[in-house]
């Protein structure tokens, strides 16, 4: 590896990290104000540190009931998605059929839509089919937006994409889904885990189309927004905090099951783990 | 299902991968909105009660009162959009190929400020841009601001919320379109090529359009929409047409222009794909593809 | 108006038809409300009757409100975050047996309204036994006849409503609202940036605060404490006063005089000196003094508003005197002055200041929860608008703040 690619990787990995840390300068205030010895009921002005919105977090059994309910919709929701919009992307891409471009367009609209329109728009349609508002109408409205945004980052994997393996694959005397399954699903795999961690994100934090679908139901945001009225209670920074360390923490334990799968196979395989990576360390410095 | 010919089958397979989610969003999406457009063309108030008169003035005067706000939001997403490609396409392309197995750990931490609430988020920035704080006495004593300006309630402070909040959406369709790029195809534009540079405009570039278009409509869509980070962040002069359409919707319940207005943007934007699409030599993403 | 002869020719149509009118109009249920059916359909079609058409007709009169005594079971209270001591509801329903639901759920008038409009306007049910609006939604829904009329038997402790509360220009006999607390819409400052204490509502127009000032919004609020200054009281301003009073206040914004214009979040600005007065609540000074000490509060000398949140029993209400009871039991003077000593509002009973002045004393003399005779002589009510007027108000308003 030359020098200068050495640079180019450096600087690479600073503006990288630079962008990182600009996405969690607010984060790390957020953590740091669940430590703030705050006397009023706001939590603005550093006071000095304390422990004692650790001590009970989940006091405020409502508090606790709405991060549980934001944390179940986005899960139940990003699945949703992501399994209804992977497949109106395969649609999408690999076919032409009659409308193709309609409807490509039309999935660009939810996006398009402003929420509050959008929101309103969708609760009317529940009322009118007397369907009773609540956690099964969120996770609809969630879905419902979040599938545009599942199409468009899986187009972007599927486009161009090529389709050689597959068409071996059946060649060979495989059919439709185990294609699907064991070729495609692997190749778009990246699309689609970018695709659930954006729907995920957009649902935990959803805050106008739910407050109107919500019914009695209570969300995080909800809460949260709510809250500002008042002040916000440091126990909220507290329980964001825990859901942060939460969700880092499985894709630590993710990453080293993965890890360790991988080297398992690599030694089954006959092959020094070793060797592997310091053969990738050198084609990515050169890639 | 099996009892059909392969051929058959491979007909209906597109439509068979469309239907569900085609349907939600039928349901869910375009029944309110059909409504929505019905609701733009009446006439009336809460009190008297409302009625279908296909009002189309509402359009023409949604247009002539409120063009500058939607001129604004157009322009707030669209720097925004740039300033979110700047920033993310670096940050996708090292998480592509220089992360190695963290790539989903990066991909996560891009993701996870979302999982602290908006109202968090945003009243960390007030606290950080305050006009008596670090930020901006730094700021100042360098120049870049002047002695009685101000970081917060300006253009700078709504388009950098915009910006901050539609990052990851840039960032991942990004990533996602540059990592399924095939490392051989990059080492050999570099043997042909005398400068990587010159390899990653020919190659590399061309190659993650379709990411680039991605990120840009998922950013530039809804932060043309966005209402929060001007009311929050902004004055009256930068307030956009999602502040319109929020007052008009729940606090004067003109729902006949608020309909109109959201169609009307929604419009404006779908001509913009469009568009963005032809100039990105694009066209043969919507069309049938090889 | 619904056209009888519709009217008839659908109720014909239920009985025959097999359709059960029931599930024909959802959790409707009584006779007016064949109207509010006929409106569901029409919006299907792309027209919706209006408010005043629906409102029923024949409202009872508050002598011929009777609910009687049921089990307290389930009890739904709507009410705004953090508006209560959560311990108060477990003891009531220790007391009474009961499990209430208290949900959290209104965020902002406007919202909540655009979330249960419909339902109102089509005379259902919206599954809430008590919701607590401020003044100028409740009279909106008192005007409206989305309520029930409150049996003042069941609350006898209705008699400790403060006196200046008693009555009130859009509900004058109480017969719908019971206030839940109080709150004071005035002047926020920085002792410390301004220089100097501050009296006057004029003092928002001071050229020496340029850019340091922010205003409410809701028009309600910064409008109606503009029109103080300006010598009118609110309470009977016409629209005519009031936007005068916007025009002020858009000459000032384009002087650069107002920052900005905020809902609930003139706190982080107020409090980090980025805004040097504001016009805000009185509630929220007696936390944000806690943690910046320079922070003051002031109900400006020429009069300042008092708003109100306010118990309400929306219109189908299922539980009543359940509903009652709560209103009732919140009313004790010392289960009031928990609430009291938990929010910091105003508290609108009588009685609590002896109760925390024994308990917590520094609490019972601070002038901001438990303001003097003065001050409250000086306290205006939001103006009872008509419909129309109130939403040439909000375009007004909507046009100078950008939205």
């Amino acid at each position: 590896m030359t020098r200068r690619d050495r640079i180019r990787t450096w600087g690479l990995g600073v503006w990288a990290g630079l962008t990182l840390l600009y996405l969690f300068i607010p984060v790390f205030i957020v953590v740091l104000f669940s430590f703030n010895d705050n006397k009023g009921r706001f939590n603005f002005t550093w006071q000095g540190f304390t422990l004692r919105h650790w001590n009970h977090p989940f006091a405020d059994s409502d508090l606790a009931q709405a991060l549980q309910n934001s944390v179940s919709i986005a899960v139940i929701s990003t699945l949703i998605a992501v399994t209804l919009g992977t497949f109106m992307a395969m649609a999408l891409v690999r076919y032409g059929f009659r409308g193709r471009s309609a409807t490509d367009m039309f999935v660009f609209l939810p996006l398009a839509t402003p929420e509050v329109v959008l929101g309103a728009a969708l609760l009317a349609l529940f009322l009118t089919l007397n369907v009773n508002t609540g956690f099964v109408t969120i996770v609809i409205a969630h879905v419902m937006f979040t599938i545009s945004y599942v199409v468009v980052t899986i187009r972007a994997r599927l486009e161009g994409m090529d389709r050689h393996i597959e068409e071996a694959a059946m060649d060979l005397g495989a059919n439709e889904w185990t294609t699907f399954r064991k070729v495609t699903l692997p190749l778009i795999a990246p699309g689609v885990a970018s695709a659930a961690l954006l729907a995920a994100a957009i649902s935990i934090d959803d805050y106008v189309i739910t407050s109107f679908n919500a019914g009695q139901t209570q969300t995080f945001p909800l809460y949260i927004f709510g809250a500002t009225r008042q002040g916000v209670p440091a126990e909220v920074n507290v329980l964001a905090t825990i859901l942060l360390i939460v969700v880092l923490g499985l894709m630590a334990v993710n990453v080293a099951i993965q890890r360790a799968r991988s080297r398992r196979e690599m030694r089954i395989a006959g092959v020094e783990p070793a060797d592997i990576g310091r053969e990738l360390a050198e084609a990515t410095a050169r890639g | 299902m099996l009892r059909l010919s392969l051929k058959r089958r491979r007909a209906l397979l597109p439509y068979l991968y469309l239907a569900p989610g085609l349907a939600w969003l039928i349901l869910f999406f375009l029944i309110p909105l059909a409504n929505q457009a019905n609701v733009s063309l009446q006439t009336g108030n809460p009190e008297t009660g409302y009625s279908f008169a296909w009002h189309f003035a509402t359009y023409t005067d949604a247009i002539s009162e409120y063009h500058t706000q939607f001129l604004r939001s157009l322009l707030y997403a669209g720097i925004a959009t740039v300033l979110c490609l700047i920033m993310a396409f670096p940050l996708a392309y090292f998480i592509a190929y220089k992360a190695g197995r963290y790539k989903n750990l990066l991909l996560l931490l891009v993701v996870l400020p979302f999982f602290v609430s908006y109202v968090l988020r945003t009243v960390s920035w007030q606290l950080i841009l305050a006009d008596d704080g670090w930020v901006a006495d730094t700021l100042r004593s360098v120049g870049l601001l002047s002695s009685d300006g101000r970081l917060l309630a300006t253009t700078p402070a709504v388009i950098a919320g915009i910006t901050y909040n539609f990052l990851p959406f840039m960032a991942l369709p990004l990533y996602v379109s540059l990592e399924k790029i095939d490392r051989r195809l990059l080492e050999a534009a570099t043997d042909l090529y005398a400068s990587r540079a010159t390899a990653f405009r020919k190659v590399t570039l061309p190659l993650a359009i379709p990411g680039i278009f991605a990120g840009s409509l998922l950013t530039f869509i809804p932060a043309s929409g966005d209402f929060i980070n001007a009311a929050l962040l902004g004055t009256p002069n930068q307030h956009m047409i999602g502040n319109v359409i929020q007052s008009k919707f729940l606090n004067i319940l003109d729902y006949p222009t608020a309909a109109a207005l959201s169609f009307l943007l929604m419009s404006m934007i779908l001509i913009g794909i469009f568009l963005y699409a032809r100039v990105l030599g694009a066209r043969n993403l919507m069309e049938s593809a090889g | 108006m619904t056209d009888p002869s519709v009217e008839r020719a659908l109720e014909r149509l239920f009985l025959e038809g097999g359709v059960s009118r029931r599930r024909f109009l959802g959790r409707a249920g009584s006779a007016g409300l064949a109207a509010a059916g006929l409106s569901s359909v029409l919006a299907a079609c792309g027209g919706v009757k209006g408010e005043s058409a629906n409102a029923p007709k024949g409202t009872p009169k508050p002598a011929a409100v009777n609910h009687p005594k049921t089990a307290i079971g389930q009890l739904t209270f709507s009410n705004w975050p953090l508006y209560i001591d959560k311990k108060v509801i477990k003891d009531f329903d220790k007391q009474y047996g009961g499990t209430t639901k208290y949900l959290e759920d209104i965020n902002d008038n406007y919202e909540f309204f655009g979330k249960v409009r419909q339902q109102l306007t089509r005379g259902e049910s919206i599954d809430r036994d008590i919701v607590t609006l401020t003044d100028f939604m409740a009279a909106r829904w008192v005007r409206n006849g989305y309520v029930e009329p409150i049996d003042k038997k069941n609350v006898p402790n209705a008699r400790n409503l403060v006196a200046n509360l008693k009555s009130i220009n859009y509900d004058p006999q109480r017969t719908y609202t019971l206030p839940w607390q109080s709150g004071g819409t005035g002047i926020g400052y920085n002792r410390k940036k301004t220089g100097r204490k501050i009296e006057s509502v004029n003092d928002l127009f001071d050229p020496a605060f340029k850019g340091r000032v922010t205003m409410l919004q809701e028009p309600y609020d910064s409008a109606c404490l503009v029109l103080c200054g300006m010598g009118i009281d609110p309470s009977t301003a016409k629209i005519d006063d009031i936007l005068k009073a916007i025009d002020k206040i858009d000459q000032a914004k384009s002087s650069g005089q107002i920052r900005r214009f905020t809902g609930n979040d003139y706190a982080t600005d107020l409090s980090k000196g980025n805004v040097w007065l504001a016009v805000a609540y009185s509630g929220d000074l007696v936390q944000l003094q806690a943690d910046n000490p320079d922070l003051e509060f002031v109900f400006p000398k020429e009069g300042s508003m008092l708003f109100t949140d306010n118990m309400m029993m929306p219109k189908g209400v299922a539980h009543p005197y359940a509903a009652e009871t709560m209103m009732n039991y919140v009313y004790e003077p010392e289960v009031a002055a928990k609430i009291a000593a938990y929010v910091n509002y105003i508290t609108p009973v009588d009685g609590v200041q002896e109760v925390l002045a024994k308990t917590d004393p520094k609490l019972a003399r601070n002038p901001l929860i438990f303001p003097d005779d003065a001050v409250r002589s000086r306290l205006k009510s939001y103006p009872a608008l008509s419909p129309a007027d109130e939403r040439t108000m909000q375009d007004a308003m909507a046009k100078v703040t950008g939205g």
